[in-house]
């Protein structure tokens, strides 16, 4: 018997041409035309769709760091206690070393890299404001602000103090954060206000 | 004189009040755009950990899981067979066996295998068969294709280990019962080289406690905190065609080139080192002669030879926690005062563990007119990885000042700024022979201590809020505790850089140095310094300190001193340049002198007649370095070098220098006596910094120090079990550090007296805060609840047992 050269992975249908399978799977399952390979994930980064063949135990940090060259999230406490590798996915600021790739299928992420492309205020705040030292935990915060300002754009000191506590900085350059964080807030209002 | 005469004479610091003509446009103002701000906070600052080559391996060293074992029997076939594993080094392979550290380039003569901690560990091989520390490199380093299967072939190497006798505490180590560490020693005291007399004495101590009205002894603890810099540590090595290129988390590349240099026998001349931004470093990642840097790097080097690949060699967050922590001390005061605050003696004893170099009567000599000072030290041996310098290794020296002046004001109900004022001077002299000394080499004849202490009053409110000891409870519950100390300024007195300033073709200026970034935002200031001394804008001057490793080597950031070293190398290396600049602009006019010649912005003009002026661009058009000069002749660039010597590391008599400045701090705090959890209100910090470059900078530091401070106070420990001899909190969830939540207001203050000793009268800042908050947390919880904390950090369950409630 020959083989067919394509099935349904959804009922094990055979036929001879991918292009039957693909109007078979979207007739009778209602489904993307086809499934992707496993470990295949889809994600938007800083507004680009890319899909990526992840490994099971690659974390988004690996994934973002090593893969795509997007340093700008760090690796800092290596377990979820510093901050330092913060980036938003759907709107949220989460801890990309501390969650595996392979779970944020379909999921929107927005990096340091993309907020300094977009020319968001708080990336020249922070320079004015010198809320840094050695610059390594910045990103994390200006991520994790940015985050703030999307959901309150006009937040209060306590506000700002209590969004970046979870933050650490060894140079201990913390008071410098609140006074960037409102520069920004400010000239956003004003933006909005032209 | 000869050329090379004529640059070390230029390069010599001389003594005395600073004399400099600048005007200053960017020096000391606000709002300087920093340069190394934007790559900083977009993120496209890249550091070490950051960088990745094409085929790089992944390498990983075995870290001793015991306290003190040695290494009978290891089987690493199933290592080297496992899959994506590309070479095994072993302790017994012939690159490494028997083979030491190379410390030497640092002390010759001291203890030749390193300093400070590193120097009481008795063997200090790269990869020795036996561990003196939990966390210590020994046995094995394995490297692979990924980090992952790294870390996997080290779990596969079979080790038979013959666990031996430790001890963790410094004064158990002391005891006869206790095991002798180091093999063939009678005791666990050890000479820990030139660097600290076991007896130092002077004046006579007996003689000041018999002038004495009152004697006040008290035992005083502090324990292991470390300086867990952001960025996990790591190196990366490339080997092409007998040439080694390298990638360091090194504050002092340059020492890391000469030390791999002499350790592999690579001439000089065939190392390239990078050193990218670093993620943090407070004289941590300073010590080229330890494990976990120069043995790192050569470690990598040898996989890199092996394999012919790229290799990147990593630490993780555990790894750091060994072996660059803070030194231990307990101590044991007496001292001798009259009733009237002056202080007639102060007898130090000091059991010191791991060791960082400081012997804590030092700053008794260089700030106060003490003339009777006592100082036994015992260093001793513990089953603990070694102490290194961090912001830093005065850190002894500022808790024996702090404690013992607080003690005193305490116990004769004095105020302590009113005791503090009594006892300043230097060398055993009172405060009038630092004003003869001013005046003798053209110092302005001002008051540091008195103008810091007025300031800091102000700022924290002090008349109003002083109170006795255990006296003022809050509505909330709580008691309120303030608190004072004092010190001289840091450190502006040693430090050696070089640097060129280029004018390039098109009129702007280009510094040409290499030097590691740690944050203090060297840069800016550089640019500040060559701007207004060319007399030219701020945003035509640069500097790329990470393109270039030879030639020139500015001053690490470093001990407080990098300023005060490399902004003399820059105004020099300026002024010369300007010098030729102005030569050449003169022939352009033809009818003038150099002399009659003045830059402004980008422009030369004719003093007498300044509407005639030639721009800078169009004088130096054909200024070449290098043309290809087919159809116009070319003239000589302008480029000018300069090389400056700041001093030697040491006290005012070796250096000829007394401290002038000085500083002064203050806490704000509330103790709930039912937690025993302590609240900072406030913190006020005056550090007279003679004069401020950056002032965003300046105030940078004292914020950033004042955390660091707090959390050492407070919270940072590093936490031994005494049963296994095992780091039990080696993570940044246990190890807890300060957030942005753990202090109140930070007020950053500073005075501009213009009594440093470096360029136009400026002195350090980078280390004084941190090293001196911490034990003035001691005192303000004395006048919060009446009972004396003198064993750090000052935790709730000290607080509690205190109060009698544990």
């Amino acid at each position: 018997m020959k083989e067919s050269n394509y099935s349904c992975p959804y009922c094990s249908t055979a036929f001879e041409t991918s292009e039957e399978l693909k109007k078979h799977v979207i007739s009778a399952h209602e489904s993307e035309p086809l499934p992707s390979p496993e470990g295949t994930i889809k994600l938007i980064i800083n507004g680009e769709l890319q899909t990526f063949h992840v490994e099971p135990e690659w974390t988004l940090y690996y994934l973002l760091h090593d893969k795509l060259g997007l340093t700008g999230a760090k690796m800092f406490c290596d377990r979820g206690a510093c901050g330092s590798c913060t980036v938003i996915m759907d709107g949220r600021p989460i801890l990309s070393c501390m969650t595996f790739a392979i779970e944020c299928d379909g999921k929107e992420i927005e990096t340091v890299e993309g907020i300094a492309r977009k020319k968001h205020p708080l990336v020249e705040a922070y320079v004015n404001n010198h809320a840094m030292q050695c610059g390594y935990c910045t990103p994390g915060f200006v991520v994790t602000a940015k985050s703030l300002l999307d959901k309150n754009p006009t937040p209060t000191e306590e506000q700002i103090r209590s969004a970046l506590e979870g933050n650490l900085c060894r140079c201990g350059t913390y008071p410098q954060h609140p006074k960037a964080v409102l520069e920004a807030s400010k000239i956003l209002t004003e933006e909005k206000g032209d | 004189m000869g050329d090379y005469e004529k640059i070390a004479e230029e390069g010599k610091f001389k003594v005395g009040a600073d004399v400099f003509e600048v005007v200053f446009d960017k020096i000391g103002k606000r709002g300087v755009r920093r340069l190394d701000g934007y790559e900083k906070a977009s993120g496209e600052a890249i550091y070490n950990r950051d960088i990745q080559l094409p085929g790089m391996l992944y390498a990983k060293v075995l870290a001793s899981p015991y306290p003190h074992a040695r290494i009978v029997k290891m089987d690493t076939s199933k290592a080297e067979a496992y899959f994506g594993v590309r070479g095994v080094l072993r302790y017994d392979d012939p690159e490494l066996k028997g083979r030491e550290l190379n410390g030497s380039y640092f002390a010759p003569e001291w203890v030749n295998k390193g300093l400070a901690g590193w120097a009481l560990k008795p063997i200090h091989l790269v990869l020795g068969d036996e561990a003196f520390y939990e966390g210590q490199p020994v046995g094995v380093a394995v490297v692979a294709d990924s980090e992952q299967i790294a870390i996997e072939a080290l779990q596969l190497v079979e080790i038979q280990w013959e666990e031996l006798p430790f001890v963790l505490d410094q004064v158990e180590a002391l005891k006869p019962d206790a095991p002798i560490l180091r093999p063939g020693a009678d005791s666990n005291a050890v000479f820990a080289g030139d660097l600290v007399e076991p007896v130092h004495e002077v004046g006579d101590v007996q003689k000041g406690f018999q002038e004495a009205d009152r004697i006040i002894e008290f035992q005083a603890r502090r324990r292991a905190h470390l300086w867990a810099g952001a960025e996990l540590p790591c190196v990366v090595v490339r080997w092409r065609d007998n040439n080694l290129e390298m990638w360091v988390h090194q504050q002092q590349p340059y020492h890391s080139k000469m030390l791999i240099s002499e350790w592999m026998d690579i001439p000089m001349n065939r190392i390239t080192v990078h050193s990218p931004y670093m993620g943090c470093s407070f004289g941590g990642r300073g010590n080229p002669a330890n494990n976990s840097e120069n043995g790192m790097n050569i470690l990598a080097t040898l996989f890199a030879q092996r394999t012919k690949r790229p290799v990147k060699l990593l630490y993780n967050r555990a790894e750091t926690f060994f072996g660059e922590s803070g030194d231990m001390m307990v101590s044991d005061f007496k001292i001798g005062t009259k009733n009237d605050g002056t202080i007639t003696a102060v007898e130090v004893k000091n059991n010191f563990a791991i060791y960082m170099c400081t012997n804590g009567i030092e700053h008794f000599t260089e700030n106060t007119r003490i003339p009777n000072l006592r100082c036994e030290t015992v260093t001793v041996d513990v089953s603990i990885g070694p102490a290194w310098w961090h912001r830093c290794e005065q850190l002894p020296n500022v808790f024996c000042f702090t404690l013992a002046f607080e003690r005193v004001a305490a116990e004769l109900g004095l105020d302590p700024t009113e005791v503090a004022i009594k006892n300043d001077g230097y060398d055993g002299k009172a405060s009038s022979a630092l004003f003869e000394y001013k005046e003798k080499h053209g110092f302005p004849a001002r008051d540091s201590l008195v103008e810091c202490i007025e300031t800091g009053k102000k700022s924290i409110g002090w008349d109003e809020k002083w109170h006795p000891p255990g006296a003022r409870k809050l509505p909330n519950g709580k008691m309120h505790g303030i608190g004072f100390t004092w010190d001289h300024e840091w450190d502006d007195c040693r430090g050696t850089g070089s640097a060129a300033v280029l004018i390039e073709n098109d009129g702007t200026v280009s510094i040409i140095g290499h030097q590691s970034d740690v944050g203090v935002n060297s840069w800016t200031t550089y640019c500040q310094i060559v701007a207004d001394e060319l007399g030219m804008p701020y945003e035509d001057v640069r500097i790329k300190a990470f393109e270039l490793d030879q030639g020139f080597a500015l001053m690490s950031p470093d001990g407080s001193c990098c300023l005060c070293a490399n902004g003399n190398v820059m105004r020099k290396a300026a002024n010369k340049a300007k010098a030729m600049l102005l030569e050449l602009a003169a022939k352009k006019f033809e009818d003038v002198g150099p002399e009659d010649l003045e830059i402004k912005g980008r422009v030369v003009r004719v003093k007498s007649d300044p509407q005639r002026e030639m721009t800078i661009k169009k004088i130096v058009k054909n200024a070449m370095p290098m043309f290809d000069s087919c159809v116009f002749w070319t003239e000589a660039p302008i480029i000018a070098w300069a090389w400056h010597n700041q001093g030697i590391w040491g006290n005012s008599i070796t250096t000829g220098r007394p401290r002038l400045c000085r500083q002064a701090h203050f806490i704000e705090l509330e103790v709930d006596t039912e937690t025993g959890l302590i609240d900072v209100k406030k913190i006020v910090n005056v550090n007279d910094i003679g004069k401020a470059v950056s002032p965003e900078t300046v105030e940078g530091q004292m914020y950033g120090g004042t955390y660091m401070g707090v959390g050492r106070a407070l919270s940072e420990e590093m936490i031994w079990d005494p049963k296994t001899g095992v780091l039990l909190n080696r993570n940044l969830l246990d190890y807890k550090y300060s957030t942005m939540n753990d202090s109140g207001p930070i007020d950053a203050l500073f005075l501009e007296t213009g009594l440093g000793h470096g360029p136009y009268g400026a002195c350090g800042i980078g280390e004084s805060t941190p090293t001196i908050v911490p034990a003035m947390f001691a005192p303000a919880v004395y006048n919060a609840i009446g009972k004396w904390i003198l064993d750090f950090p000052i935790t709730p369950d000290k607080v509690l047992k205190a109060l009698g409630k544990a």
